[in-house]
Order: structure tokens, then C-alpha cells, then sequence
């Protein structure tokens, strides 16, 4: 219905006078004289610009263009149309998932904001753990320089359905030639995905699944076939252990991974229970330094020892030779007999008959703590198939080549043959998450999920399953290799659905798949118990060890570095930059080489004028192979050994930065860590370490560092007089304990929460995950090594190797008639087999702070809460409080980290930032930064309680470093509330404060580090 | 003014000066032609400071990256220059307040000198701490202004504060009682002058001095007020410098002698820039007659009396370094550790420049030689630095926790910047050589005593006994007519 309504503006109009319609024909009532002024040539030129006009004109036109081209940088925010139930901004969603990239297996929690992963942490409920590697796996996810970021065929992009139309049409093809087609993939302990592998092999006869792990457990894996007829790899209970005995096995730094939680739990000096860990090893592994005793050997002698081990508690008297530890080898075989079913022995040489021979005498012993029946299914990779697969490939019997998730062109010591086998290859596909030399050579590339984009679960060990499920929209292109395979094999049903339906008819026996999925695993008792089935015949293995034993005068070691392990994340910067727990050394492998033979050699480590370390070239010739790497003087390696990680010198599509090391694989001949026959040759140049510690004892300063033996620990002598004395001062000529007098009135801590972190170096391995977990929380940047080689990494927590000295007091080198010079050299000088204490050490948050009193702006405060804070808009920058902090852990921003291309690291393009906590600031340039005791968790905390109305829980405080480290050595919690594990830790007898004497009463307290040196 | 002068005494002023013969030894520089050695001087110090502020725009706009420091080790050469040149300030004031309070006639020669050397050199220290800042442009948060930033405030416990108070003030009042001591030579100059333009600037600098009784009155009321405000600056600028590292809790540091041997290393190393400079000045500019061995020798004995307090001072810490048994002071800057660590060498420059080579002051000859007092001023020069440098680079390569040490070395930006000041500091200095009166003339003038030293050498040599002046016009010698 038009409506009749007339709307109107004046009377005028209303009434229809003329006046308007004049009006309306005529816009502008006097004529504006553009014409007459623009048209006439006269007038304009007549009509002058004064000087003092134009220049306003240039003024004003300058000043408007300029201020029109300073328009701040604009970041787009869109907000969702539709929101996602379960994404909340601001507010944290936590998935539980499971890693297995072939190298690392865990139980993981993963924390993801706005739909992004952030951060991996142990799922503590599955007992899962987190070394450093698995928690920087989150940045992996965002490498947008290795991903691959949709399916190409030689090099150009293919639509998914083509690929996999091709491809299954060549498969057909080489079935129908029958011509041998190989699935190569790493270790998944996937049980879904090995019925899907089945599947495809039973759609294809003419297929094989050959397994590769870069790193192999063979050995381990053969001879607990031949004992136990299974093909997996012992596992320990070490938490039950008496004495452990170990022979070159690393099991905290690397072997199976998982069994730092155990090993600690079995070293309580609270409970008196401590195992009497020994490491018989020619490395300094990580597990040798936190062993109770170090016998140094070279790699021929230990395999010798465990010989002889064998012959003294059997009785046996298999061949063997004799070796200079012969003496510890008969007390270690009488601490084992004593604790007998409680004593275990393990070894790292990947040799079958050396396996064989460990698992002989933990029978003989009755050992409880080897448990076959929970075998782990976890590096189950078989060197001797992979080389078959290589020669067969050279002689093209193969027809096809899958490579799952693996790159054999960089891992394998004889990488260029199957490189160059590959072109014998007619299909050759590589699934992969990553680009990689492997992929590269492949003509097919289809590019697989991230873990952290997945579906999958997991079965690490018997009855232990785990589900992964995807924390992210794939990023890319991308499609999980399950759902490769399937389609491979014609099944067109989704991973998904095939996962769901596997566990409801053979895992979860009618167990909620939500709740497993909630849970992230499901545990299932399992009914096999595996008996001995062979009888092994011990003195043919020993008899063939010794054989295989080829003792020389140089042997090689090779081991994984804690933060690269086989080399897969060498892409990401946040390992690179993690020290090593035991050189201290970031980005960069080495050969690590004792002082002796160094000395022999002529090789030294001179510290420059900038504090930095330098290092000669060694050329390493074994089996014919040859590489140059700079060498490390390693206190506690063997004499007549040297070790060399593997992991490095990856170069292929990795930035210049990343693209360090030396490749040592080439030297892994038959998988093989251990290598006779070494020669070593000094060549010129000069390498440039990037060591974040270069002082390594503690030089006589033991109030920073307490250790204590178990013996004193468990008497009833009052610590204060014996092992765990304060700082005495003389006050009114009496002697009384510092922290009784103070200059200032005590402010009432005790409203509100008071925040303590207790660090027991007793259970700290010096593992790292807690220094990446705090990179990940905190958006630490990245600094390259240029940078860290010049002492300006950015850690706000960093874990202070310490090595023994051969005088450890002033008292003693006096004695010794040493004064001045030389007695602090004799304490600076570390012991040639030392012992090692790893100290974490991040902002103490001291109650009576150094920093706070000097900062001319007040930038750095005290909490009411007992963190000292930090405010990084009002740091002018002039690093006084760095100076004044006697645990020197603040970090200054030398330079922007941040999209600066001179520190081209995650923090300079759009994928990596994805990764950074929106909770924590990026900083800029100029300011101080620091541990700050991760206020945003504790705030996080503070307010998720009183918005469920609620007091905070008991121990419901949380930091990522002490989120993150699996062993429980680092307890944060609120003091005031009694119940919390930290009130009670902060009170200790064991508890100190470093640096007691100056007493900046800290809010970060150490616990005593106890040494079990009572030989069982 | 006037007193009485013992005639045994050597005279102050050599080479039986008039007063008018003064004026024109002083106004010479400011009203001639510059020479070839000026221009040479000047152009290099230009080169080192533009040097200088390349590198000063560098480390801003880069980041203090660009310079040596570490994670360890936050000071290095930047809080060592500043301390340096604060301390080589210090000697211009005790020149002009103290030694005018202890009226010193000697003082009246070199405290121009003196105290432009300390402005000059406290504009070089004053750069140090802003552009030391991580982020330099917001420097200004650390004056206690009036902000709407919120509740925000300066901290009053930080002795960087401190700094800020007390090297402002002591510029400020230096900067005041130099320019007070300046006007009657302004006008003097301004009297003189020829070009309409220089006689404009220099009627303006000398605040219209007229010379009248009333304003020698008050210049000499002002000029006592202005050196007992400026005495206890004497002590306490460097004196609170000192707290930035003695209320700190670093070994080496924490030490409670740190004010008074600051204070006099500061007036040793104070004395030992005016040596090097006004020996190059009287030689330059001509002032022979009026920095003479006399001077030189006063200005030794000051020099030996504060070395030997900070000789003390050296043992002393190295002496409770060690008697404290305490392994925290193993390394502190005077201690065994330090002697044969890895830092030895800045070790033994400091004991050699510091402390033995001033000693060769204790000889007579030595002390009045122009040559020996200058190699041995620069020699005290490169000590003082050293101990700075010692004190902030030893102490902190060698922190609390072993795992923490490190070392330092500089950048050539480091350097660049420690030149560049130099570089500043002597263009200041040319350009003041050349346009001030480098000499309190109008004091001078007070001590000369032309009339009856005149005489009665006349008398005793049987001369007639007629004015200087008279005897000069007559000789023809004074073809300008006399001005005075």
C-alpha cells in the first residue's frame, strides 16, 4: 500500500510557493566564479601568490601528505561469524593427545588459545613425560620453511585425487607385474595404522613393511626376541631398584625415553630408599652424571666389563678379556648379589650378544625390576631389512617405494647409495610432514598432518594405549598418512571413523571412547605374561661379542644430544638454542675427547677475550669414512674414546642459522653406536663453540651448591652443624644464623598467597624440558648462536652444570700448602672423572631483592605475593639490576628478537608467531626481562577459583617449569597454604637458599642434593 | 685583594708583567688568527667526534647490542668513561672553590682552564648514562617529573638517581661560578673588541659589566658564596658516583672506603687532565710567563698527596679481599684472583699507571719538569681509566655464581664512542681556547705587583724609577695607545 504521507522541509514547501522550485533549479544562490576565475587568462595570472602564501601552501600540503603517511601498521582481527562452542578467547582449552614421531613416544597434554596449539605438557595422569624435544614439537607444527604445504608430483602441485588416482593405478600396475613394492616407515606403535598397513599389504601381495628408525635399538629389540620371543624392548621398574648398573645405557638422556619419572621415584632420601646407581660408560651421558658412581672406561673395556660382570655373578666363565676396571666390576657384582631380585642391570651397546648377556645376568639375579611382561613397542626399527631394502633397490627388484614420515637420505650411513638406489625405483612417494632429502628425491610428495593435526593412538608399551587427536585445522594442504593408506587401499572410509571403529572392537572392550579421548589413553590389563622361551646360549653370545670386539686404540662413541636427538626438529630453533645439559654447548655437535688424549693430540678449548670458547677441527676417519668436527675437551670421557652426537649437520631446506654441526650418521655403520678402529687427525681452522657456561666447577663456593651423601642425609646429626649449614654471622660478638637478623621490619606475608618454588637436585637429570617449557610459556626469543657464543642467550631458566674438582674446599688446598693463584686454580680446575650436579637457576625472587633498590625507575617491584616483578613499559634499560643480581638471571633485550630479520627465527614470520602466548608480552627492544615465576598462571589460577566461587585447591598452583618437569624436582605451590607440597619443602631439612649469606631470602628454594655413596 | 706576598716565594707570574701586558697575552688568542697547529687540532677532534656520534646513532638505532656486553657483564666501557670523565671533572672545581676558600694565589693561573675542562667533561660523563639506557628516548623517566603516566615515580633508594641529582647540580653550579669568574674578562674582551659583531656577543656574555667598584664587590661576594656551594660538591658527586657501586652486592664492590678513595682518585685524576692539557696550552697559546714550574709543581703535590690516598685505598681492598677468607673475593678488582686472572693485564696498568709511575713525583727535578709532569699525567690518565675499568669489568666477569662467568671485550663501537667523547671534549675545549680568556686575567692582575716589585728591582740595580709603562712608550715598545 503506497502510502500518502508527504514529508516536508518549510511552509514554503508545503504550500508549493515558486519560490522553491526556483530555489531547487538554482543549488547555489550567487554564482561561483570558477569560470571567470579559472577562465580568464588574465585575471589568473594577475592574481598573485604572495611568497608568504605559497609557502603556506607547501607547508600545509607537506604536513597533511606526511601526516596521511603515518598511519600506524594495521593488524586484522576478524572475529567468527560463527563462534565455536569451545573456544572462549582468552581462555585455555587443554587436549590430551599422544606424540609418536618415530623417535619421541609420550602421553601429552597439549594447551591450545584461540584455536592454536601453544604448548605440549606431560599427561602426568598417563604417566607420561616430556623431554625437551617433545615439548618444542609445538613449533614444529609452525615451521613454515620444512612443511610441506600441499601434494606435488615432480615438483608441481597435483590435486589430491589425481595423486592418489595415480598412484593407486601404478600400484595396480607393479601387482599386477608383481613387482616387490616397500612401505618404509619409522617406529608408530600405532595399532590402528599397523592393521592398516596389514590391510594394505594383504590389497597388495606384492608389498612389505620395512621399518627404520635413524636411531636403532636393533640390539635391544633381537635379543629380547631371542629371550622372550617378542620382538620389543625390556622396560624397568626402576622405581623398585636397589642398585642399578648400567653399561652405556643413557636412559634418562635417550635409550627408550620415559624412565627418568621411575629412576627418580627410586631415589627418595626422605624414605631412606635410595637406588645405588652405577654408570659404566666411556661418554659423559646424561644418566653417568646422575649416576652415584662413574666408572670411566673405553667402549671395548665396558663391553669387556659386562663380560666379566656376567662371568662373577654366574660363576660362568665365558671368554672375555681382562680390563683396568676389573676391580669396580667385582664390587658392582657383590652390591648386585646383594641386592639381588632388587639389582638390574642395563646396557646401551647396540650389540645382540652384549643385550643377550645383561638380560642373562637380570635373570640371574631374579631381577624384579626388568619386567618383560610390559614391553615397550617403541623403536622397533630393523637395521638388517633396511639394508636388504637398499641393495635390493640397487638391483631393482623394487618396484615401488612409500617412505612414511622418515628421510633415510640424511639418517642412513650410507645415505647416497640408497639415494641413488631410489633412481632405480619406478613409484617412489614419500608421505611426509616435512621436506626433507628423502622427500626431495621422491617423485610423488604427499604431505601428512602434524601429530598436533591428527587422529591416531598410540601402544607404547603392552596395555598402555593412547589416543592423539588433532589441536588445529591442518594448516596446510595436508592429509594424515592413515587416510593415505586407506585410500591406497581402496577404503573409503575416513581415519577417523576406522580409528573409532578399531578401538570399540579390540580396545575398549565397551570403555567410552569419549572418556579415553578425554583422557588422551586407556589403560588395559594385559593377560600375557612372557616367559623365557629360548634357552640362549651366553657363552657363544659372549664368545662372538668378544669377536665382534675389535678394542683399538681410539674408539667412537656415538650418541643423541638431549636437544636434537636424531636430527627431525633440527629445524627448530628453540632446540637449537637449548644447551646441552652436559657441555653446555648450543648449536652445535663435537667430539667430545678427554683431557688426556686432547693433551696427546694437541687439542685445546681456549676461552677468548669475549668469553667465548674456540675449538680445533679433528678429522675423524673410521671404516674407511671420514668427517671434520671440531673437538670438546669432555671431563669424565674415556681415555682412548671420543663421542660424536648424531642429529646435526642437516642442511637441506633448513635456514642458514639451523644448519649446523656435522653429519655423523655416515659414521653409524650397521647401526652401530660404538666404532673400532677410530684414527684422529688435528686440522687447521679454528671452530667458534657457543657455550652458555664456561666456568665448570664450583670453585670452593659450596654455599651455592650442597651436596650431601645419603649416610649424612638419614643420621640424626642436626644439618645445621653438618651438611646443610646456614650462613652464620657474628652479631654482638655471638655467632647466630644470618637469616635471625635484618636490617628492615618484615612485611606481613602471611595474607594472601606467598609463592614458593622448591627445586630438588636430587631428582633434577638436567633433562632441559623445563627450559623449553619456559621458552614456550614465556615467548623467550630466540637469539641464534652467533649471539649465545657471545653470552647473551635469552633463558630465563637455564640449568648450571657443575663438575667436582680435585680439591673441593679452601680448607683442603690449604692444607694442601696451596695459597693465592694456585689454590684457585686448583679449585677452578675441574676433576679429570668429575661428579656432576646440574643446578637449575631462574629469578630467585628475593624477598629482599638486589635489583629492586637499584633501579633508578622503579621498573622492577616486589609482589605481594613474593614475585619479583618485572615492568617492562617503564625498563629505561639500564641493566644496574642485571648487575646488583647475584644469580645473574636477568635477560636484556640486546636487540628486537621480534620481526627483525637479522633474528630470523619463529618470532620473524606469521607461522611461528602463532606459537607465542597471547598471555605473556613480547619484548621490545632496550627492556629487561625475566623469570617471572609465570604470574599469568598464577593469576590464571586466582581468578578461575574465585569465579567458581571457590578457595584455590591444594598444590592447584602451577608454573611451566614445574608443570613440565616429569621427575617432580621442581614443586611450586602457595607457602601460606600449609597443605601445598611447597609449604612443607620450603621447611625442609634439606631446604637451603643459595647464596644464603647475603641474605636476599629468596622465594625459590633448593633441596640438598643427595648422593647415594653407601655401596648398598 | 691585596696581601702580602713573601718575597722569598717564587713569583706566580714571570717576565715582569703590566697589567697591560697581561691583557694582551690573554686577549691574543681570542683576537688573532688562529695558527696551523689549531686548525690540525681541531679538524682530528671534529673527525674522532663525529666519529663518535656515528657510533652514538648506531647503538641507538640498533640496540646496545652493537656494543660488547653480555648477560654477565651489563657495564663495561660506558659507566668506565662515565666515571672517567666525571672523575677528571672534579679537579675544576677544588681549583676555583676550595682553593679560593684556602685562598691558594696560585689557583687564579689555571682554574679557568680547570673548570672549563670540568664542564666540558662533565657534558662528556653526561652522555654515558643516557645513552647507556636500553631505550635512551625515555631517559626523562628518570627525572621525578610531575607525569600523568599514573602513579609513577622515580625510585628515591637507587643511587642511578643519585647520579642524576648530583651531576646536575654540579654542572649547573660549575656552569655558574665559571661564568661568574668570566665576566669581568668578557668585558674585558668586549672593551676591546673591534667588530661591531664580536663586541655585541661579547657585551651579551658579560651581562653588562661595567667595572664599577659595586661590581667588584659583588663579584667577589658572589664568587665566595658560589665556592662554599661548590665545595661540598667537591665531595659529593663523586662521592655518590661511588654508591653505584658501593651499595651494591657485588664482591668488590660492597665496600664501604669507596666514597673517600673515589673522591680523591677523582681529584688525582682531575689534576693529572689539567697537567696534560695546560701543558699543551702553554706552549700553544703562549701562557709560559703564566703557568709556570711553580704551578706545575703545586699541581704535582696534589697529585702525589691523592695517589697516595687511592695507593692506600688499593691496598686496603686488596688487603681485606684477602683477609676476609671469603671465596666470593677471590676476584674482586684488587685481589690475587684478579692479579693472575684472565684480566692481569688491566690488573698491572692499573698498579703500574696508578701507583708507581706517580711516584717519580716524590724528586724534586720531576716534579718541576714540564715533560716528565706530562708523561706522568697521561700515564695517571690511563690509570684512572684502567681502575674504573678494573673495578666495573673484573668485578662483574667474576659474579657470585661460577657458572655466571664471563668476559668482556669491547666493539668497535665501544670504542668509536670512548674516542668520540674524546674527540668532543677537545673541540669544546679548541673552541674555548679561541674565544675565552683562558686565563682569569682580572685575578691575575690582583696579584701582580707592578708597582712595587718594579721599583724596588730598580732601586737595587739603580735604575731610574720610572713606570713601566712610561719606560715603554718611551722605548717606542707600545705603539697602541694604552687602554688599562
Amino acid at each position: 500500500m503506497a502510502s500518502n504521507k508527504k514529508y516536508w522541509k518549510s511552509v514554503e514547501e508545503l504550500k508549493d510557493s515558486p519560490i522553491v522550485e526556483t530555489l531547487s533549479k538554482n543549488e547555489f544562490v550567487e554564482d561561483i566564479s570558477t569560470e571567470s576565475f579559472l577562465g580568464d587568462k588574465e585575471t589568473l595570472e594577475n592574481s598573485s601568490t604572495t611568497r608568504r602564501d605559497f609557502l603556506k601552501y607547501v607547508g600545509f600540503t607537506t604536513a597533511a601528505a606526511s601526516l596521511a603517511a603515518c598511519e600506524g601498521p594495521v593488524v586484522k582481527s576478524i572475529p567468527y561469524v560463527v563462534k565455536p562452542d569451545d573456544i572462549i578467547a582468552g581462555v585455555a582449552d587443554w587436549y590430551a593427545t599422544s606424540i609418536a614421531d618415530g623417535f619421541d613416544f609420550a602421553n601429552v597434554l597439549v594447551k591450545t588459545r584461540e584455536g592454536r596449539p601453544i604448548q605440549i605438557m606431560p599427561n602426568k595422569e598417563a604417566n607420561g613425560t616430556t623431554s625437551a624435544r617433545v615439548q618444542a614439537a609445538v613449533l614444529s607444527l609452525y615451521d613454515e620453511q620444512l612443511r610441506l604445504k600441499e601434494p606435488t608430483k615432480g615438483g608441481e602441485a597435483i590435486s589430491w585425487s589425481d595423486a592418489d588416482k595415480e598412484i593407486a593405478a601404478k600400484l595396480n600396475e607393479l601387482k599386477e607385474a608383481n613387482k616387490s613394492v616397500v612401505l618404509l616407515s619409522g617406529t608408530m606403535a600405532s595399532p590402528s595404522t599397523d592393521k592398516i598397513i596389514a590391510e594394505f599389504l594383504v590389497a597388495n601381495p606384492n608389498a612389505k613393511h620395512v621399518i627404520y628408525d635413524a636411531v636403532s635399538e636393533d640390539a635391544a629389540a633381537d635379543a629380547f626376541k631371542a629371550m622372550y620371543g617378542k620382538r620389543a624392548l625390556p622396560n624397568y621398574k626402576l622405581q623398585n631398584a636397589e642398585a642399578i648398573v648400567s653399561f652405556g645405557a643413557d636412559f634418562l638422556g635417550d635409550f627408550h625415553g620415559g624412565f627418568e619419572k621411575n629412576y627418580v621415584a627410586g631415589r627418595k632420601s626422605e624414605t631412606g630408599k635410595m637406588s645405588y646407581h652405577v654408570q659404566v660408560e666411556s661418554n659423559m651421558s646424561l644418566t653417568g652424571a646422575n649416576s652415584d658412581k662413574r666408572v670411566v672406561a673405553k667402549p671395548s673395556d665396558v663391553v669387556f666389563a659386562l663380560i666379566n660382570l656376567y662371568n662373577q655373578i654366574t660363576g660362568a666363565s665365558v671368554s672375555s678379556n681382562a680390563t683396568p676396571i676389573d676391580g669396580e666390576i667385582k664390587k658392582l657384582a657383590s652390591v648386585l648379589k646383594k641386592a639381588g631380585s632388587k639389582g638390574v642391570v642395563m646396557t646401551g651397546i647396540n650389540d645382540v650378544n652384549a643385550q643377550l648377556i645383561s638380560l642373562a645376568i637380570n635373570k640371574a639375579l631374579n631381577s624384579e625390576i626388568l619386567d618383560p611382561n610390559t614391553s615397550l613397542n617403541i623403536r622397533q626399527g630393523n637395521f638388517k631389512e633396511v639394508q636388504a631394502l637398499v641393495s635390493d633397490m640397487k638391483s631393482g627388484k623394487i618396484g615401488g617405494l612409500l617412505t612414511l614420515n622418515i628421510d633415510p637420505s640424511y639418517s642412513l650411513p650410507n645415505a647416497s647409495e640408497f639415494t641413488e638406489a631410489l633412481n632405480k625405483v619406478d613409484l617412489k612417494v614419500a608421505l611426509s610432514v616435512e621436506n626433507n632429502e628423502t622427500v626431495n628425491a621422491m617423485e610423488y610428495v604427499l604431505p601428512a598432518s602434524h601429530f598436533l593435526e591428527s587422529w591416531g593412538d598410540t601402544h607404547f608399551s603392552e596395555g598402555n594405549y593412547g589416543l592423539v587427536q588433532p589441536t588445529i585445522q591442518p594448516l596446510f594442504k595436508t592429509r594424515q598418512i592413515q587416510d593415505t593408506l586407506l585410500k591406497l587401499t581402496g577404503n573409503s572410509t575416513s581415519y577417523y571413523d576406522y580409528l573409532k571403529s578399531f578401538w570399540s572392537t579390540n580396545v575398549l572392550n565397551g570403555a567410552s571412547w569419549n572418556k579415553a579421548l578425554h583422557n588422551g589413553f586407556f589403560t588395559k590389563s594385559s593377560s600375557t605374561s612372557t616367559e623365557q622361551l629360548a634357552d640362549v646360549s651366553i657363552a657363544d653370545a659372549a664368545s662372538l661379542l668378544k669377536k665382534n670386539t675389535k678394542a683399538s686404540a681410539m674408539e667412537l662413541n656415538l650418541y643423541i644430544k638431549t636437544g636434537l636427538g636424531d636430527g627431525k626438529q633440527a629445524n627448530n630453533p628453540w632446540l637449537q638454542e637449548l644447551p646441552d645439559p652436559i657441555t653446555r654447548a648450543s648449536w652445535d655437535n663435537y667430539l667430545t675427547m678427554s683431557l688426556a688424549d686432547a693433551k696427546v693430540l694437541g687439542f685445546s678449548n681456549p676461552v677468548k677475550d669475549n668469553g667465548a670458547i674456540n675449538g680445533d677441527f679433528a678429522k675423524v676417519s673410521v671404516n674407511g669414512k671420514e668427517v671434520t668436527v671440531p673437538v670438546l675437551i669432555q671431563p669424565g670421557q674415556a681415555k682412548g674414546s671420543v663421542g660424536l652426537a648424531v642429529g646435526f649437520g642437516k642442511t637441506f631446506g633448513l635456514k642458514e642459522e639451523m644448519q649446523v654441526g656435522v653429519n655423523a650418521y655416515p659414521l653409524y655403520t650397521n647401526a652401530n653406536n660404538i666404532q673400532y678402529g677410530v684414527s684422529i687427525e688435528k686440522v687447521s681452522g679454528t671452530h667458534k663453540f657457543a657455550c652458555t657456561q664456561v666456568q665448570k666447577t664450583i670453585a670452593g663456593r659450596h654455599d651455592i651448591l650442597k651436596v650431601a651423601s645419603l649416610k649424612e642425609v638419614t643420621s640424626s646429626a642436626d644439618p645445621k652443624h653438618s651438611w646443610n649449614k646456614p650462613a652464620f654471622v657474628s652479631y654482638d660478638h655471638q655467632e647466630v644464623e644470618a637469616k635471625s637478623i635484618d636490617l628492615w621490619d618484615e612485611h606481613n606475608r602471611e595474607v594472601g598467597h606467598h609463592f614458593n618454588l622448591s627445586i630438588d637436585l636430587t631428582s633434577c637429570t638436567g633433562c632441559g624440558a623445563c627450559v623449553v617449557a619456559c621458552h614456550a610459556e614465556n615467548n623467550v626469543p630466540v637469539v641464534g648462536k652467533n649471539e649465545v657464543r657471545i653470552g647473551r642467550d635469552m633463558h630465563w631458566l637455564r640449568i648450571d652444570r657443575y663438575y667436582s674438582s680435585e680439591v673441593e674446599t679452601r680448607e683442603e688446598a690449604k692444607e694442601m700448602g696451596l695459597s693465592g693463584g694456585d689454590l684457585y686454580k686448583v679449585l677452578e680446575t675441574e676433576a679429570e672423572n668429575p661428579e656432576v650436579t646440574f643446578q637449575p637457576m631462574m629469578c630467585q625472587h628475593c624477598n629482599h631483592a638486589p635489583c629492586e633498590t637499584v633501579c633508578p625507575v622503579a621498573a622492577t617491584t616486589h609482589g605481594r605475593q613474593g614475585q619479583n616483578q618485572m615492568t617492562y613499559n617503564r625498563c629505561v634499560g639500564t641493566r644496574y639490576c642485571a648487575n646488583n643480581c647475584p644469580y645473574r638471571v636477568r635477560r636484556f633485550n640486546w636487540f628486537k628478537y621480534n620481526n627483525n630479520d637479522e633474528f630470523d627465527f619463529n618470532m620473524n614470520n606469521e607461522y611461528g608467531k602463532m606459537v607465542l602466548n597471547p598471555d605473556v608480552v613480547v619484548r621490545s627492544r632496550g627492556v629487561m626481562e625475566k623469570c617471572s615465576m609465570c604470574i599469568q598462571m598464577t593469576q590464571a589460577t586466582i581468578l578461575k577459583a574465585k569465579k567458581e566461587g571457590r578457595a584455590v585447591k591444594t598444590d592447584e598452583f602451577e608454573t611451566a617449569c614445574s608443570s613440565a618437569c616429569t621427575t617432580g624436582s621442581l614443586v611450586f605451590g602457595d607457602v601460606n597454604n600449609k597443605e601445598d607440597k611447597v609449604a612443607a619443602l620450603a621447611e625442609d631439612k634439606k631446604a637451603y637458599h643459595v647464596l644464603d649469606y647475603l641474605q636476599t631470602k629468596p622465594n625459590v628454594v633448593y633441596q640438598v642434593k643427595v648422593k647415594n655413596t653407601n655401596e648398598a | 685583594m691585596s696581601h702580602y706576598e713573601a718575597p722569598i716565594r717564587e713569583p706566580l707570574v714571570l717576565g715582569d708583567k703590566s697589567y697591560h701586558d697581561i691583557t694582551e697575552d690573554i686577549a691574543k688568542p681570542i683576537e688573532g688568527t688562529a695558527n696551523k697547529n689549531w686548525y690540525i687540532a681541531f679538524y682530528i677532534s671534529l673527525a674522532a667526534m663525529l666519529w663518535g656520534f656515528g657510533c652514538i646513532f648506531y647503538t641507538i638505532g640498533t640496540g646496545i647490542g652493537v656494543w660488547g656486553l653480555n648477560k654477565n657483564i651489563g657495564w663495561a666501557w660506558d659507566i668506565t668513561n662515565f666515571v672517567w670523565w666525571v672523575g677528571i671533572g672534579h679537579a675544576g672545581t677544588l681549583i676555583s672553590a676550595v682553593l679560593l676558600l684556602f685562598r691558594q694565589k696560585w689557583r687564579m693561573a689555571i682554574n679557568r682552564s680547570a673548570e672549563a675542562m670540568t664542564i666540558f667533561a662533565v657534558f662528556q660523563a653526561g652522555l654515558f648514562p643516557i645513552i647507556h639506557m636500553g631505550r635512551p628516548w625515555n631517559a626523562y623517566w628518570v627525572l621525578p617529573l610531575p607525569n600523568q603516566f599514573g602513579s609513577l615515580w622515580v625510585n628515591f633508594n637507587s643511587p642511578l638517581l643519585w647520579d642524576v641529582f648530583a651531576i646536575s647540580t654540579y654542572l649547573s653550579v660549575s656552569l655558574v661560578f665559571w661564568w661568574t669568574g668570566l665576566l669581568p674578562d668578557f668585558a674585558m674582551i668586549r672593551d676591546r673588541a673591534v667588530k661591531p659583531f664580536q663586541k655585541k656577543i661579547y657585551a651579551l656574555l658579560s651581562f653588562g659589566w661595567s667595572g664599577r667598584a659595586k661590581d667588584w664587590q659583588r663579584f667577589e661576594e658572589v664568587s665566595l658564596v658560589l665556592a662554599g656551594l661548590a665545595t661540598p660538591l667537591v665531595l659529593s658527586v663523586h662521592t655518590i658516583v661511588s654508591m653505584d657501586f658501593a651499595t651494591s652486592i657485588n664482591p668488590g664492590w660492597h665496600s664501604t672506603i669507596f666514597p673517600p678513595y673515589f673522591v680523591a682518585g677523582a681529584i688525582f685524576s682531575g689534576f693529572a687532565m689539567v697537567q696534560t692539557l695546560l701543558g699543551i696550552m702553554r706552549k700553544v697559546t703562549n701562557l709560559e710567563d703564566y703557568i709556570t714550574r711553580i704551578h706545575v709543581e703545586y699541581m704535582n703535590i696534589v697529585i702525589i698527596v691523592t695517589g697516595g690516598i687511592v695507593a692506600v685505598a688499593y691496598a686496603t681492598e686488596f688487603f681485606i679481599a684477602w683477609y676476609t677468607g671469603s671465596p666470593y673475593e677471590n676476584y674482586t678488582y684488587l685481589s690475587v684472583g684478579a692479579a693472575t686472572g684472565p684480566y692481569a693485564w688491566a690488573f698491572w696498568s692499573l698498579i703500574i699507571f696508578n701507583i708507581i709511575t706517580p711516584q717519580l713525583l716524590w724528586i724534586k727535578k720531576f716534579r718541576r719538569s714540564f715533560i716528565i709532569t706530562f708523561i706522568i699525567s697521561i700515564a695517571i690518565n690511563i690509570g684512572m681509566w684502567f681502575e674504573r675499568f678494573d673495578i666495573i669489568a673484573i668485578v662483574l666477569s667474576k659474579g657470585h655464581l661460577p657458572s655466571t662467568w664471563w668476559r668482556f671485550e669491547p666493539t668497535f663501537v665501544d670504542v668509536g664512542i670512548f674516542i668520540g667523547t674524546i674527540g668532543f671534549f677537545f673541540v669544546l675545549f679548541l673552541l674555548y681556547a679561541r674565544t675565552f680568556p683562558v686565563i682569569a686575567q682580572a685575578e691575575v692582575k690582583t696579584i701582580l705587583k707592578s708597582s712595587g716589585e718594579f721599583y724596588k728591582k730598580r732601586r737595587e740595580q739603580g735604575i731610574p724609577t720610572k713606570p713601566a709603562i712610561v719606560i715603554a712608550n718611551d722605548a717606542g715598545l707600545n705603539d697602541k695607545s694604552n687602554k688599562e
